[in-house]
């Protein structure tokens, strides 16, 4: 039998502060263990947790990018559990007050995913287990880090839903400045709650959550995985366990971690030590102000403003850094689909062939936009313009120098090519009394020839037009 | 002598730092066998620290407490001094920071004898609950000291130090002053960081002063109050100035008295307590009966609210970061279990378990949230009694000091013992406790001052005003 999932998420995203979220230890991925720890986020005794109130701007930044409200009140509370990873024995988060509350994104197909909550909380440290010596060690570097946790509403029900919600939240985060959304880092931890129903029913099935999904592909085949897995429970008659599952990556499976009876009970309790977090009105429109331009934002003015295709839209916006040089290029050259085309294209090739960043690159986006203004006025033509890309990419450089340099100005002489074209089409009568007989397929053999007689400095445009002019 | 009469004999040369420090630890050697007043006693860095504080006083340029020999509780953290809560958990605990508090203190140079024993994590009302024995009252070493900054009252009570730092959560720096026939003052909730300061219960737990005035703890708060970025919860309304209405005339306060406090106390507590009230009848104070008809509940929501923050609070001592380790067992829990199981005593394992209870889903609504309405209703009343009166009289505590033992083994008696002090904790009021009688045991008997929030001054002068007509008995220093 075929059923019906129903999906819900929990994404964990670290915040892009400077530094933790209740101490002062620097932010940051990586590094040797325990070198970013302080009295504080490794929870010595006597010290209290200062909040970070850049940590409490971006979660309110992530909810402006969710479309959530940002509630005037919001506060902490204590999460308790035992774990050697976490140094005071309870996590601070916001349980009964969250800072941000009914947003929602819309997905592929036009379906809108509610999303009920954003919170803030601490993330824990690590542990590293060495079985070769048989003991296990604890880094605290990552105690403390501030994270924002997006819950959904139960609203998904297919893997592209799931998946084009994760790539948005990413996207549009990375452009608040929230989270930099690197799933392979951890930066952006996903959690997939999963049920399923036979198809028409309305009541939900008995969920598992998975755990351990660090990339889009691996939450579509964790969720196949399991759709297929409680559907063969199902199938049998037996009944799906509440419980929560790790994705392994290897097997391309889950595995039970624990089960509902074995889950802890937090014990919740406001956190005494911090107060509230209270914003009036204004300041909450004073953090909706400093929003930048999201994704679908910059989808929109693309396609509405710059005219473009909507797939050479999305392309573009993809990263956040390409779309931020493509705007740079055509502030200076309003040549939207030709930097489009150029950086689609022949960058794009590039970058991929190369493992490059568009961050790294040789040129600016200003030498684009002047590759795109002599492509455009045919100084050079559009095959030029890819090769001075090339040039540009491989060595850097300054375009119309290159231009110059490799004889890529174009010559624009209309009367100068009338005689060598009227030579061309002479030396080549027949092909041309066949063209006009019909055979439209030699347009192509004819223009090459001409082409080819022109020289390389001529413009292809000008000799199709003349070439055209003459063959009616 | 006071510590403003000790302040200019220093200022003067009349007596030096070192040999002030001096004196002050000889005594300690000779009679703290008997009191156990001390976990630690610094005797190096105490006279490290006079004789820097000589220079600054030579040099011209002595604050309040330069040269000042003080007691410090041992949940308070000091720098390099070991700080353990009474705890096995923490025996060889060594803070790498200071509290706010001691930061304050070193920075005016003042000389620190020791780190004074208490109930295990401020756990208690007796001071028998500490890992390093229990704390004797030096008026009559058959009895307890109170507590839990009974290692706090019993240092000034025996002349081991001039003043002393403690905490209070509950009544932990009043009903043991009250216990030991000394004066200690429990500041507004915010008004000294609790950086550094071990934590009991958050809400609730707030450093305080004894002394042997209330001059004195006014005298001391002034150098320790204020704002402190590293705690939200403290407040920039604490401004210091504690001692100025002292001397003032204070026949135009009104002073409310409670009747549910006297309802529960014994007939000679009562009894010294009204006694007090017609004396600051006698000065034209008005004398206003009132009621704070919540009392009844205040324990329970007490215990509750303090037990579950505790309970989150001692999570932190898992045997994995620091403090006491097992070396029993094989998995994470084991060891989290086992090194809990040893390290802790029974009245702290207790709480533990309680709070917890507490917050369990399921009991949380029925114990934790109720606490907490009860909690704003007992606010509520103390507004309401303030619009009506500037201070509140209540006895300290419902008896004297107990003999030693003779409630070990009944907790909710020991628990219900406090209720004349926790309102206060749960208000976050400030509140000052001073001598106002002696029982038939011959035993000090306590009353308690209770001030608008932050209003520490009134509190301060209203006490100082009684005790100068009060003749204290000293005990055999």
């Amino acid at each position: 039998m075929r059923y019906q999932p129903v999906m819900g998420l929990e994404i964990h995203c670290e915040l892009l502060t400077n530094s933790k979220v209740f101490c002062t230890c620097r932010n940051e991925f990586g590094g040797g263990a325990n070198t970013r720890v302080c009295p504080r986020c490794s929870g010595m005794p006597g010290t209290l947790p200062l909040l970070n109130k850049g940590a409490v701007k971006l979660a309110a930044k992530a909810g402006f990018a969710t479309n959530c409200t940002v509630n005037n009140y919001s506060a902490f509370d204590r999460k308790n559990y035992f774990y050697p990873d976490l140094p005071k024995a309870y996590q601070i988060t916001q349980f009964e007050s969250p800072i941000c509350t009914d947003g929602y994104i819309d997905v592929v197909g036009g379906k809108r995913i509610r999303i009920n909550r954003i919170h803030i909380e601490e993330d824990a440290g690590k542990l590293v287990h060495d079985d070769y010596e048989g003991v296990s060690m604890a880094d605290y570097n990552r105690c403390g880090v501030p994270l924002i946790e997006i819950v959904t509403e139960p609203d998904f029900r297919t893997v592209e839903e799931v998946q084009d919600f994760v790539i948005q939240i990413g996207q549009r985060l990375k452009y608040a400045g929230v989270c930099d959304a690197r799933m392979e880092q951890g930066s952006l931890r996903v959690d997939v709650n999963i049920s399923i129903m036979p198809y028409g029913s309305d009541e939900f099935g008995t969920r598992a959550e998975i755990k351990n999904l660090n990339s889009v592909k691996s939450i579509g085949r964790a969720i196949e995985y399991e759709i297929q897995r409680q559907s063969e429970i199902l199938d049998k008659g037996g009944k799906v366990m509440q419980e929560t599952r790790r994705y392994n990556e290897n097997h391309d499976d889950t595995k039970a971690m624990r089960s509902k009876e074995e889950a802890h009970d937090y014990r919740y309790f406001p956190e005494p030590d911090i107060p509230p977090v209270q914003f009036t009105d204004d300041e909450i429109e004073a953090i909706r102000k400093e929003m930048p331009e999201l994704p679908h934002q910059r989808f929109e003015r693309y396609t509405a403003q710059y005219k473009l295709p909507e797939e050479d839209a999305r392309l573009i916006i993809a990263q956040k850094e390409f779309s931020d040089f493509y705007d740079e290029a055509v502030k200076i050259t309003p040549e939207y689909k030709l930097i489009a085309n150029l950086m689609l294209g022949e960058i794009s090739h590039l970058i991929n062939e190369t493992g490059a960043d568009i961050t790294e690159v040789k040129f600016s986006p200003a030498d684009i936009a002047k590759v795109a203004q002599m492509a455009a006025a045919d100084t050079v033509s559009k095959g030029s313009a890819k090769e001075i890309i090339t040039i540009l990419f491989n060595e850097g450089g300054n375009p119309e120098q290159i231009a110059h340099d490799k004889g890529f100005i174009m010559d624009n002489d209309a009367d100068g090519l009338d005689g060598i074209i009227d030579e061309v089409l002479k030396a080549n009568a027949d092909a041309v009394e066949k063209y006009k007989e019909g055979s439209t397929k030699l347009f192509g053999f004819i223009m090459g020839q001409a082409i080819k007689a022109c020289g390389k400095g001529a413009n292809p445009g000008l000799i199709k037009k003349t070439l055209t002019e003459k063959l009616k | 002598m006071s510590l403003q009469e000790l302040r200019n004999r220093l200022d003067n040369r009349e007596i030096g730092a070192v040999e002030l420090a001096q004196d002050y630890l000889n005594k300690i050697k000779s009679r703290d066998g008997a009191v156990n007043s001390y976990i630690t006693v610094c005797e190096d860095l105490a006279l490290e620290q006079a004789r820097a504080a000589q220079a600054v006083i030579d040099a011209g340029s002595s604050k309040a407490m330069t040269g000042i020999p003080l007691s410090v509780k041992d949940n308070i953290c000091t720098n390099g001094v070991r700080t353990t809560c009474a705890s096995r958990m923490l025996e060889n605990f060594v803070p790498v920071y200071d509290a706010t508090a001691i930061e304050r203190l070193r920075a005016e140079n003042f000389v620190m004898l020791g780190k004074t024993n208490m109930d295990e994590f401020a756990m208690g009302g007796s001071s028998q609950t500490s890992y390093f024995g229990g704390v004797k009252n030096p008026y009559n070493t058959d009895r307890v000291t109170g507590g839990s900054s009974g290692g706090a009252a019993a240092s000034v009570a025996a002349g081991l130090c001039a003043a002393a730092l403690g905490s209070d959560t509950g009544g932990s720096v009043r009903q043991p002053s009250a216990f030991c026939g000394v004066t200690g003052l429990k500041p507004t909730y915010g008004a000294v960081s609790r950086w550094g300061l071990i934590a009991f219960a958050s809400s609730l737990d707030q450093i305080g002063v004894v002394a042997g005035s209330a001059f004195d703890t006014g005298y001391v708060l002034n150098s320790i109050c204020g704002y402190d970025e590293n705690d939200a919860t403290s407040s920039a309304k604490a401004q210091g100035g504690y001692t100025e209405l002292v001397g003032s005339d204070i026949s135009k306060l009104k002073i409310g008295v409670p009747k549910e406090f006297l309802d529960g106390s014994s007939g000679e507590v009562k009894a010294a307590v009204l006694k007090a009230a017609d004396f600051y009848k006698s000065l034209g104070c008005e004398i206003i009966e009132c009621s704070l008809p919540s009392l009844e509940y205040a324990v329970s929501a007490y215990y509750l609210i303090s037990s579950a923050e505790a309970a989150a609070n001692l999570s932190r001592f898992d045997g994995i970061k620091y403090g006491y380790r097992s070396g029993l067992g094989e998995s994470f829990n084991d060891l989290i279990k086992n090194s809990r199981r040893e390290g802790f005593g029974d009245e702290v394992k207790r709480r533990i378990m309680l709070g917890n209870y507490a917050l369990c889903s399921g009991y949380y609504d029925a114990y934790y949230n109720n606490a907490r309405r009860i909690r704003t209703q007992i606010r509520r009343e103390y507004c309401e009694i303030f619009k009506k009166c500037d201070v509140i009289l209540t006895p300290t505590a419902p008896t004297t000091a107990y003999k030693i033992g003779e409630q070990e083994n009944d907790p909710v008696k020991m628990y219900l013992a406090d209720i004349c002090t926790v309102t206060v904790n749960i208000a976050g009021l400030p509140a000052i406790s001073t001598t106002c009688g002696y029982g038939a045991d011959g035993m000090p008997i306590g009353m308690s001052l209770t001030g608008r929030a932050f209003d520490e001054k009134t509190i301060i002068a209203v006490c100082d005003r009684f005790e100068r007509e009060f003749d204290r008995k000293e005990c055999g220093k």
